[in-house]
């Protein structure tokens, strides 16, 4: 797999994000554009689900690089992360070698001898046929130019965060056993992070910085009709406003994109074609989870329906339909 | 420029942004890999490469814009300004063609700066006015008295004066070879206007330059970012905005205790453990066995004072202490105004922003609606939850220690002291103030372990890391 041409400009960041179904800003697209000029790791910081494991992905396929993915968590180590060795491949050749390893110790009279002598054929059994590369490992040795995603590096413990320190300064990983492996290519880098806990300064240092916010009313509902594409208009621009609403009030979890998305498509199903009380009560647990935000999100919707209905009046008074009764299919 | 950006780097530093040597390095890198007509793009380069603390991008919005945009926009408006004031039939395009078709077959003799005038250039104005408030030396400007002397050097760099002297030569030229008494009406209007407008402007320019380095503007800003906001004068935005800051100092905490813990856990190798843990593979030792070095956890007593003026210290600590419960074996909260009572079930039942809601409303055990009174709060959890306390308990009371004038009952705060491992006060008057008025911390400091003043989220914060958690 060949990689595509290297980013020209910030518009043509943001120019092939889009062809890959990927609506950013300015913003993201002129951090993305340093980071693959100054090849430094991003470090991408944000509320959950408003795209910064997509972000990664999609700069890949837009550079049409192969994605590694490094997922973390706690009590992920180095050997989990860069290689480890295969010690049951080991012993397997070790069994099937007894007879050659008979002849290597034919002769010795002691056991110290006997030692000496497999000792020196010590690197058969450490050397790279045994080693199983990790995705780290695997980005620096890579033929091909790569993109390194760290997922969620904030759920890792703070010494797995020392070790990414020093690979991502110089992109080399040793094996004692082996010796100093270098990178062909430096990957790109992203490292996303929820925030759960704050990355170190030295960490940070060594990074760009983005930070992706909840995205404007505009551009949500852009990314809504790319991403459900049929969707009715008027039903489009209530939900994104209602959503905007919801994540302005004191909630325990704002709802994401993401679930915006989900709670598009589930409106669709229903065959909705504009925001119904009753309808967006129902389905509200798909984008909120706890009971409590539950109920604030309903007097706000309430209000806005409210406020919606007050100024159709005014605009123009005419005969309502009869309330057409929809019934819950969710729950 | 580069200066410039120097400059701009220690505004931030000095705002409290931390930026280090390398990532002001990695910001040039930055800058040479973009074009730069975009003031947003611009904005986004310095941002991701200096500042890497989400909580420090409003603090970098402001600082940027009072820096960077402030005297762009004020430029702008003085230009619009002279434009504006040209009458209606005025069309700037149609003059400034007609001037660049004369002035081909022209021979003059027109300065950088007159040529930026006669076209009206705003971007490269901007640049040189910079460029001669850099040679003027107005970043040694100190105070407002200075304004007129540092602007008259500027436009001595700039050669103002002859500057007007060419454009004068340029328009005799003009009317010798025969362009309109009528054009050159408007164009020696516009000249003249464009010339008041950057007048203006490089006073502006300089009284710009006092304010960036004006440090009770920067003072003014450190106060006003959240972790050092005085907690006598929060909003209830800031109140909310406060409780993510508190949520993630906690988690910072909590890493750093559990990064100290493992290497404290980490004790001797032990010989012992490890033959017999190694048995099965006959003797040879695969795993390695260390001793643990055991800790005994503490345990926490929170006595809180929930009056007005001094909820928003209890609420955080208690948010801090319940965040980080994992690091205690135990919490138990008691809150009081006068009466005392225990909080402890309402954090076991419901969650964590929930139950502090309650607890600083008095949770149903006491009034909240009543006259501090310490010594009555003290007796009674003398009298009543006084077997709680034993040698392996921190107490912590949270209170300002204004007692209107009852009887201070310090006797009871020895009590506990004697029985408890130590008693820390958290009081969010400054030591100055205490024993002051109606103000009995002076009565009780004698039997207080350790008592701090703490006042905002910065020194709450590094109170429950060295006090509470060590
Ligand atoms: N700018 C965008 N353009 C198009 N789709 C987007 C955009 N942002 C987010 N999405 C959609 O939102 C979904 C969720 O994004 P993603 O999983 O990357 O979020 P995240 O920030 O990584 O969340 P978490 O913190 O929970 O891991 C994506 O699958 C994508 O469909
Ligand atoms: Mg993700």
């Amino acid at each position: 797999m060949k990689g595509l041409k290297m980013f020209d400009t910030v518009d043509d960041v943001e120019k092939r994000l889009l062809d890959q179904g990927y609506i950013c800003g300015k913003n993201i697209a002129t951090i993305v554009y340093l980071a693959s000029k100054l090849k430094k790791p991003v470090l991408v910081e944000g509320p959950a689900g408003v795209g910064k494991t997509e972000l990664a992905k999609v700069v890949a396929q837009a550079l049409n690089q192969k994605l590694l993915r490094l997922q973390c968590y706690e009590g992920l180590d180095e050997s989990k992360a860069l290689y480890e060795w295969e010690y049951s491949k080991q012993l397997l050749y070790t069994q099937m070698l007894r007879d050659k390893i008979g002849e290597v110790i034919k002769g010795t009279t002691t056991l110290r001898d006997a030692a000496e002598k497999i000792g020196e054929q010590d690197d058969v059994f450490f050397s790279e046929r045994f080693v199983v590369p990790r995705p780290l490992m695997t980005a620096i040795t890579s033929e091909e130019p790569v993109l390194l995603l760290i997922d969620e590096v904030d759920k890792s413990d703070p010494e797995f965060e020392a070790f990414l320190l020093e690979v991502l300064s110089d992109f080399t990983v040793s094996i004692p056993e082996i010796g100093t492996i270098h990178a062909k290519h430096i990957p790109l880098v992203f490292l996303t992070s929820n925030d759960a806990r704050e990355m170190t300064d030295a960490l940070k240092r060594r990074c760009l910085h983005l930070y992706i916010d909840f995205p404007e009313e505009a551009q949500e509902l852009e990314i809504l009709r790319m991403k459900v594409p049929g969707i009715d208009d008027r039903l489009a621009q209530d939900l994104v406003e209602l959503i905007q609403r919801i994540r302005g009030l004191d909630l325990k979890k704002a709802p994401s994109i993401s679930e915006t998305l989900d709670w598009a498509r589930a409106l669709m199903v229903l065959n909705a074609d504009k925001l119904d009380e009753a309808m967006v009560s129902d389905t509200l647990n798909i984008i909120l989870k706890h009971q409590g935000d539950i109920a604030k999100a309903q007097t706000e919707l309430s209000k806005l329906l409210q406020q919606k209905a007050a100024a159709a009046k005014a605009e123009q008074p005419q005969q309502v339909d009869p309330p057409v009764e929809k019934k819950s299919i969710l729950h | 420029m580069e200066r410039k950006i120097l400059e701009f780097t220690n505004l931030l530093r000095k705002a409290g942004v931390r930026v280090s040597v390398a990532e002001g390095i990695d910001a040039f890198n930055a800058l040479d890999e973009l074009s730069l007509d975009e003031r947003d793009v611009f904005k986004d380069a310095l941002r991701t490469t200096m500042v890497k603390r989400s909580d420090d991008i409003p603090t970098y919005d402001r600082l940027f814009d009072l820096f960077w945009s402030g005297f762009h926009d004020a430029l702008r408006e003085q230009m619009e300004q002279a434009l504006g004031g040209m009458g209606a039939d005025f069309d700037l395009e149609d003059l400034l063609e007609n001037l660049r078709q004369a002035l081909e077959n022209m021979d003059v003799d027109l300065s950088d700066f007159a040529q930026a005038m006669l076209s009206v250039d705003i971007n490269q104005l901007e640049q040189l006015i910079r460029e001669a408030g850099e040679g003027a030396g107005v970043a040694n400007i100190q105070n407002m008295l200075q304004i007129g002397f540092f602007s008259r050097r500027i436009m001595e760099q700039l050669d103002f004066e002859g500057a007007g002297g060419q454009l004068r030569e340029l328009m005799d030229q003009l009317r010798a070879s025969g362009m309109s008494e009528e054009e050159l009406g408007e164009l020696g209007q516009l000249m003249g206007a464009i010339q008041d407008a950057v007048r203006r402007s490089v006073r502006r320019f300089t009284e710009l330059e006092l304010d960036q380095r004006n440090h009770d503007y920067l003072e003014r800003f450190r106060r006003e970012s959240l972790q050092e906001k005085s907690f006598y004068n929060l909003t209830e935005e800031d109140v909310r905005k406060m409780r993510e800051l508190v949520n993630r100092l906690a988690q910072k905490l909590k890493s750093i205790v559990s990064m100290r813990r493992k290497r404290q856990r980490r004790g001797k190798f032990d010989l012992k453990h490890t033959m017999r843990r190694n048995m099965a593979h006959g003797g040879i030792p695969f795993e390695l066995v260390f001793r643990q070095k055991r800790k005994e956890k503490p345990k926490l007593i929170v006595l809180c004072d929930i009056s007005s003026s001094v909820s928003n210290v209890s609420r955080f600590f208690m948010q801090f202490a319940y965040s980080l419960q994992d690091t205690f074996t135990k919490i138990r909260s008691y809150v009081f105004v006068a009466e005392l009572g225990e909080v402890t079930q309402l954090f076991r039942d419901n969650d964590i922003y929930e139950a502090l809601d309650q607890a600083l409303d008095g949770g149903d055990v006491i009034n909240p609606y009543t006259r501090s009174n310490f010594g009555m709060a003290f007796h009674i959890f003398w009298r009543d939850f006084l077997s709680t306390v034993d040698s392996r308990t921190t107490v912590v009371v949270i209170g300002d220690a204004r007692n209107n004038y009852n009887d201070a009952k310090a006797w009871c705060v020895r009590e506990i002291q004697k029985k408890a491992r130590n008693l820390i006060w958290i009081n969010p008057e400054s030591p100055g103030a205490w024993g002051f008025g109606d103000s009995v911390m002076d009565k009780y400091l004698p039997y207080c372990d350790v008592a701090e003043e703490c006042r905002n989220l910065k020194q709450l914060s590094r109170l429950v890391d060295h006090l509470i958690i060590r």
